[in-house]
């Protein structure tokens, strides 16, 4: 018996059988386009962690305050003039950022008030990280930080280009649809008791677009010197630390560099804070690697849900399979009479089965790749992270699963007693 | 051609077994005309299906064209099932979703025949069974008479020299029944090995050779 007639023979049956065979299509299918999603979230990620290594660099540092040290008092802290000290010694570095950050200061501008912008005092060397923005005006340069200018550069959200599904509940806060609809350009406006010249504002791009997922800066940021936000943390008598920064950023260049500047940049602080190591390096690449991390296990459940269901769909072919056994038992034995050996049969119930298993991993194929591009309009590598040859292993995958899930069936036909066959009614 | 040694069938073991058949011997030449008969229950069903390769006798010998074949596994009594047998069922047993045509290239098929070699046997079959214009028709739209004569026809897929008929003419109205009969002496008279069960002694007294079975047991062997 060819090849092509048994698989017509069992697109006949298929055929015959419509809802049954629906039924084997369907929970192949959601099983096919599970794993379909996995592979594209997969290589999604991949994709994703090397264009965000990209923007970042692959030599960046983060020094951060250690949050639960106890200080002996020795330290003063991660402080703008670790910065400063750090940019002496090492000038070949592409950068040396240190970031401070204030919580509720009132913003007022006009009518409208609020205490949503987080203030950040910043170096002009902030605007080589991660730059993502469109400016209009002009970012703090270094005539601001030396004469502790009262400028500032205001941030408006990018929103969306278009708005996933799951940013239905998502609403923008009070400041930020301020900001995003208002040009406060050249304009004066007052943070807590002072006022100040916006000089700049920094556009973000849309949020569906924007390929900075590893560091979201959470918040309403407004932009200032770091001398300026010293002098108003000075002035504004509320305890903390003036001199403190929440983080420098550091980019050492290359990757390869990364471990040898980490041992430097230690060295230098622990001395700068009397050998109290209240601070931590970070290496970006170790940050991205736990944010993988997370994805991976979100798509190994992924994984899980779709192998259940190619599992159902198995059990569905295999019921399917024994179904249509029991009711061509006489059609066995008809067969068997007239010349086919055991081996005929089984490769014949075979064969139905992996055409089933074909075509619900067709349908599987084309339902996982409209809900994956439905899905992957947020951002655009994740359609494009799919490539040919996942649709080639799903749909083996299918074949395969319709194979395995039908052998015990097939098996058991072509062991049956064609005189009981023949008989049966 | 045939040749019987005291080949027994027995269902089951011991006290509860069951003698379907109780050691029958005979011989038939090439190109007889047997008549099978006896009252239901008999045996004549457990004869043909063993004949036929269908199944195997518990005990005795059964050589075909002077081979033991009794004893043969499944591949291999399929393939001479295939080549050197073919089936005549009361019931048709015609796959009821496949044309006339392609019933009866089904065989061919199972040989390995090319599909436009078994597309112009199959037709020829057909119109030497007289149905040449139902070909495309599936057993269901035709009467039984039809429906016997494809199943002829498809006997005669792989050119056997064993024809086997299990009561062929059980089902039908007395006209179809003398096409069937009439149908079934022909290929007697081309050559063929007829067996035909029937518990009709009309129809048996078409035969050349009459063997009459009771309680497994062959009771008269009679030569016309």
């Amino acid at each position: 018996m060819r090849l092509w007639e048994l698989i017509r023979t069992g697109l006949f049956e298929i055929y015959a059988h419509k809802t049954r065979s629906f039924l084997s299509f369907l929970s192949i299918s959601i099983g096919v386009a599970a794993m379909l999603y996995t592979f594209s979230q997969v290589n999604g990620m991949f994709v994703q962690f090397n264009k965000a290594l990209d923007l970042v660099g692959h030599g960046r540092l983060e020094i951060e305050r250690k949050e639960d040290y106890r200080s002996r008092g020795l330290s003063p802290g991660l402080t703008y003039q670790d910065a400063l000290a750090l940019r002496r010694l090492m000038p070949e570095l592409h950068m040396v950022s240190p970031v401070a950050q204030q919580w509720s200061q009132r913003f007022r501008y006009g009518g409208f008030s609020s205490e949503e912008p987080v203030l950040y005092g910043v170096t002009p060397e902030w605007a080589k990280r991660d730059w993502v923005y469109t400016l209009r005006g002009r970012f703090i340069n270094d005539d601001d930080v030396l004469f502790a200018k009262r400028v500032c550069v205001m941030r408006m959200p990018g929103g969306w280009d278009e708005k996933p599904w799951w940013a239905v509940f998502w609403e923008d806060s009070k400041y930020d649809d301020f900001a995003a609809h208002n040009d406060l350009l050249d304009r004066q406006i007052t943070l807590g008791d002072n006022l100040f010249t916006v000089v700049g504002v920094i556009k973000e791009p849309p949020r569906d677009k924007d390929p900075r997922w590893f560091s979201r800066e959470w918040g309403s940021p407004i932009y200032i010197p770091i001398s300026t936000y010293q002098k108003i943390m000075r002035l504004s008598n509320r305890g903390g630390k003036p001199d403190e920064v929440r983080e420098i950023n550091i980019d050492v260049g290359r990757g390869e560099l990364v471990p040898a500047y980490q041992r430097r940049i230690k060295a230098v602080l622990l001395e700068r804070h009397r050998g109290e190591e209240d601070f931590k390096i970070i290496d970006f690449r170790d940050r991205f690697q736990n944010i993988l991390k997370n994805q991976r296990e979100t798509a190994r459940q992924v994984m899980a849900v779709g192998i259940v269901a190619i599992l159902a769909g198995g059990i569905g072919i295999m019921n399917v399979t024994l179904a249509t056994i029991y009711s061509r038992i006489k059609e066995i034995g008809i067969r068997r009479a007239i010349g086919a050996r055991r081996r005929d049969i089984l490769l014949q119930f075979l064969l139905e089965a992996m055409t089933l298993g074909f075509f619900g991993g067709i349908a599987g194929i084309a339902l996982g790749y409209g809900g994956i591009w439905y899905l992957g309009r947020r951002s655009a590598e994740t359609l494009a992270a799919l490539e040919l040859w996942h649709f080639a292993a799903t749909l083996a995958i299918a074949v395969g699963t319709g194979f395995i899930f039908s052998v015990i069936p097939a098996y058991q036909a072509s062991r049956l007693d064609p005189v009981e066959a023949l008989r049966y009614e | 051609m045939i040749r019987f040694e005291d080949v027994a069938k027995i269902y089951g073991t011991g006290a509860t077994g069951f003698e379907a058949l109780g050691g029958v011997s005979f011989q038939v030449r090439a190109g007889e005309f047997v008549a099978v008969v006896g009252p239901s229950g008999c045996g004549k069903s457990t004869l043909l299906n063993i004949l036929g390769l269908l199944d195997q006798p518990s005990r005795g010998l059964y050589a075909l064209g002077g081979r033991e074949v009794g004893t043969l596994g499944d591949g291999e009594r399929s393939q001479l099932r295939r080549v050197k047998i073919g089936f005549v069922f009361q019931s048709f047993n015609l796959l009821p979703r496949f044309s006339a045509l392609e019933n009866v290239a089904l065989p061919m098929s199972y040989a390995g025949m090319g599909m436009e070699e078994r597309r112009a046997r199959a037709a020829g079959l057909l119109d030497r069974v007289g149905l040449k214009s139902k070909s495309l028709q599936t057993p269901l739209e035709l009467s039984g008479g039809e429906r016997q004569r494809v199943s002829i026809a498809r006997a005669l897929a792989n050119s056997p020299d064993v024809i086997l008929a299990d009561e062929p003419t059980g089902n039908l109205d007395s006209r179809s029944s003398a096409e069937i009969l009439g149908l079934i002496r022909e290929l007697h008279a081309q050559g063929k090995t007829v067996f035909l069960v029937t518990h009709d002694p009309g129809i048996a007294s078409s035969a050349e050779r009459v063997l009459s079975i009771k309680d497994g047991r062959i009771i008269e062997d009679r030569r016309r």
